[in-house]
């Protein structure tokens, strides 16, 4: 999977290299808005990270020529202003996504995940499952080595939420808004104790814990102890 | 659209139309009223010859000699301005006329009323008249017509001259009054002038000066009031932002301090890999902290500022707030909290900021409330209005700190500014939410409870980014 960086700030640019190549992405960067065009136009990248605010040619030309050039990759916008108008602007002229800085890294790999995902468009299994946990979506239902779990409807969200991104890290903030709809950040630790009763259902009992606490990212849900 | 016309020329405008009509009015009246005073003349002088005529004729004598008939005619002429008279019998002979001129072209009206007199104009190629005419009636005592004339000519150039004068006067009275009423205008928007001058050299640092209502004319004095109401509110927007700059650099400098201290420590020599680990681990909280700081204060100053409209939608707030419970349902457990709504409520308002304004009253509740206890939302509908009660028992909050709860990084207790109950501005975005909606927030605390009562007008409608 190819990514490419059009961001000006040197660090931001840099360190969002850095990252997603980590993440297990090919990352190219490139520090304005020409050098960003042409790329996009010459070369194949599964999604492009552009910065609104370029001194040359802003996010937003480059946006638009791109899809009037019939290029179809995924966008998702980096920008520091954080108006309705500019996100409108943003997804009329075929962005995918839109970040406001400042963003948490977890949360742009998130996006960046889940859009990708989006373009290869996989068929959604009714059965998912990792190690001996299994989740059926369709009859509701939780087996951890053949013994029936009772989730509440809530927990059951949160764990299909983790289950189908299993391996990467989800931030908080993100599945605040994705089980529960709350789309700002409470400055409370609601997320730590819902986990931490998902845990004493899904984990407790058993000698492979499946969740995993990513200090200061979020959560995770994986096979082996990678932390 | 274009800027109105000026009070100057509008006001002059008013006036010389004014002065124009009185001063027309005017001349018309004095034009008719000389006019009339010598036709009045006139006709009295001709009653007068007419009058003397009469008798004459009566006291005829048929043998009497023709010149000296036409004597005595001549006799009763003199002593007027040279008025003309001519008699005819009825049988049409003329019995005398004027040797100045021959009344013989003026029209006899053949009118067989028992009309004595009639008086008229007549003019001939040279000059004007007044005539009286006695027509010769069958029933009359006297068998004669007679004509009486006097020349106007005299009159009418008097008036024509009148007239010149008079209406140069009045043009120039005209011109006169609006001259003056312009100056007079000038002279009236002084104290305008003044108190504009006063308010332009009032600069930003300077918000604290009035200006004096008993200084301006009676009618200004509204404006001087309104404008230092104005100022007032101007003032203490410019205290509160300029209070608000200094604590949002205070409230950034513990964090920054703390990063730039645990880095700098940590760089000071060599560590092993774990307590790096534990720096950064730590500096990410700051950050977070950080950045939660900056989107709350966006969130603030859009709010504040109705940068974007706010879109409304029916909100069924029975269903909102259970989804707020199912959110807060493990946390509160966790804390021995119960969670308790009463009432049901619809409303038009914008669910995600209505939300987010309930969530921070209640994560509060929560956190405030002792063991056991309950948290209890009651929604209530007024006679044009809502209200959302979040209460909850536990320690009352002191009086002194009631007003200043909603002020942004305001906190009860200091000292407990750095743990983990966010930013301080919590309450204010609650309440910034509120007031978006055109609604107003209120506390109170006792022994008993502690309630934040919402107070949101029904009527949303038309609320926008205006």
């Amino acid at each position: 999977m190819k990514i490419l960086i059009v961001e000006d700030e040197v660090k931001t640019g840099e360190y969002l290299r850095q990252g997603l190549s980590e993440a297990g992405f090919v990352v190219d960067l490139v520090n304005n808005g020409l050098d960003g065009y042409h790329h996009a136009m010459t070369e194949h990248y599964d999604l492009v990270i552009l910065d609104v605010m370029l001194p040359d040619l802003d996010g937003w030309h480059i946006l638009k020529s791109l899809r009037e050039a019939d290029k179809t990759m995924p966008v998702l916008f980096l920008t520091a202003r954080d108006s309705i108008e500019d996100k409108v602007k943003g997804l009329e002229l075929g962005a995918d996504d839109y970040l406001v800085k400042p963003f948490a890294f977890s949360e742009l790999l998130a996006r960046v995940r889940t859009i990708i995902r989006r373009g290869t468009k996989t068929p959604r299994d009714n059965v998912l499952s990792i190690a001996d946990l299994e989740l059926d979506l369709t009859r509701h239902r939780v087996i951890r080595a053949q013994q029936r779990i009772n989730l509440t409807a809530k927990e059951f969200l949160l764990l299909e939420l983790l289950i189908s991104h299993k391996g990467e890290v989800l931030p908080r903030s993100l599945i605040a808004s994705q089980v529960w709809d709350m789309n700002f950040d409470s400055d409370t630790n609601v997320i730590d104790v819902a986990i931490r009763r998902l845990r004493s259902k899904i984990d407790d009992d058993f000698e492979n814990k499946l969740i995993h606490t990513v200090r200061g990212m979020g959560y995770m849900l994986d096979t082996a102890d990678k932390i | 659209m274009a800027q109105p016309t000026s009070l100057r020329l509008r006001l002059t405008l008013l006036f010389s139309i004014v002065a124009t009509f009185v001063f027309l009015l005017f001349g018309w009246v004095m034009e008719r009223s000389i006019e009339k005073h010598f036709e009045m003349g006139d006709i009295k002088e001709l009653k007068l010859i007419s009058d003397a005529v009469i008798p004459l004729l009566q006291s005829l004598n048929v043998n009497q000699d023709i010149v000296q008939i036409k004597q005595r005619f001549d006799d009763i002429l003199i002593g007027h301005h040279h008025p003309l008279l001519r008699i005819i019998d009825r049988s049409g002979n003329l019995l005398y006329n004027s040797p100045e001129l021959d009344l013989a072209q003026v029209p006899i009206p053949l009118s067989s009323a028992p009309l004595r007199q009639i008086v008229q104009k007549w003019r001939n190629d040279k000059n004007h008249y007044r005539i009286l005419i006695q027509s010769a009636n069958n029933d009359t005592y006297t068998p004669y017509t007679i004509i009486v004339a006097i020349s106007t000519d005299f009159h009418q150039h008097f008036i024509a001259n009148f007239r010149l004068i008079l209406w140069g006067m009045v043009l120039l009275g005209i011109l006169m009054m609006s001259l003056m009423s312009w100056l007079a205008v000038r002279y009236g928007h002084r104290p305008l002038r003044h108190i504009t001058n006063q308010i332009s050299h009032i600069s930003s640092n300077e918000l604290s000066t009035r200006l004096n209502p008993n200084d301006v004319p009676i009618e200004l004095s509204d404006l001087a009031i309104s404008f230092n109401d104005l100022l007032i509110r101007m003032d203490k927007a410019f205290d509160q932002l300029s209070n608000f700059s200094a604590d949002i650099a205070h409230e950034l400098r513990t964090p920054v301090t703390n990063l730039t201290t645990q880095t700098q420590v940590a760089l000071s020599r060599i560590r092993s890999n774990e307590e790096y680990q534990e720096v950064l681990y730590s500096n990410m909280e700051e950050f977070d902290r950080l950045s939660q700081m900056i989107a709350d204060m966006l969130f603030l100053a859009k709010t504040d500022n109705k940068i974007d409209p706010i879109e409304m939608e029916d909100v069924d707030l029975y269903e909102e707030v259970q989804n707020l419970f199912d959110y807060y349902e493990a946390w509160a457990e966790d804390n021995e909290v119960s969670l308790l709504v009463e009432g049901t409520l619809q409303l038009r308002c914008n669910r995600l900021m209505l939300r987010r304004a309930i969530s921070n009253l209640v994560s509060n509740a929560i956190r405030h409330t002792p063991k056991g206890q309950t948290v209890i939302i009651k929604l209530d509908r007024l006679q044009n209005r809502v209200s959302i009660i979040v209460q909850n028992p536990g320690e009352p909050i002191l009086s002194k700190h009631l007003p200043k709860l909603f002020d942004r990084f305001y906190r009860v207790d200091p000292s407990r500014q750095r743990t983990s109950e966010g930013t301080g501005l919590g309450l204010a975005i609650t309440k910034s939410i509120v007031e978006a909606h055109g609604g107003s927030i209120h506390v109170t605390s006792d022994e008993l409870k502690t309630q934040f009562q919402i107070i949101l007008p029904i009527q949303l409608n038309k609320l926008n980014s205006g």
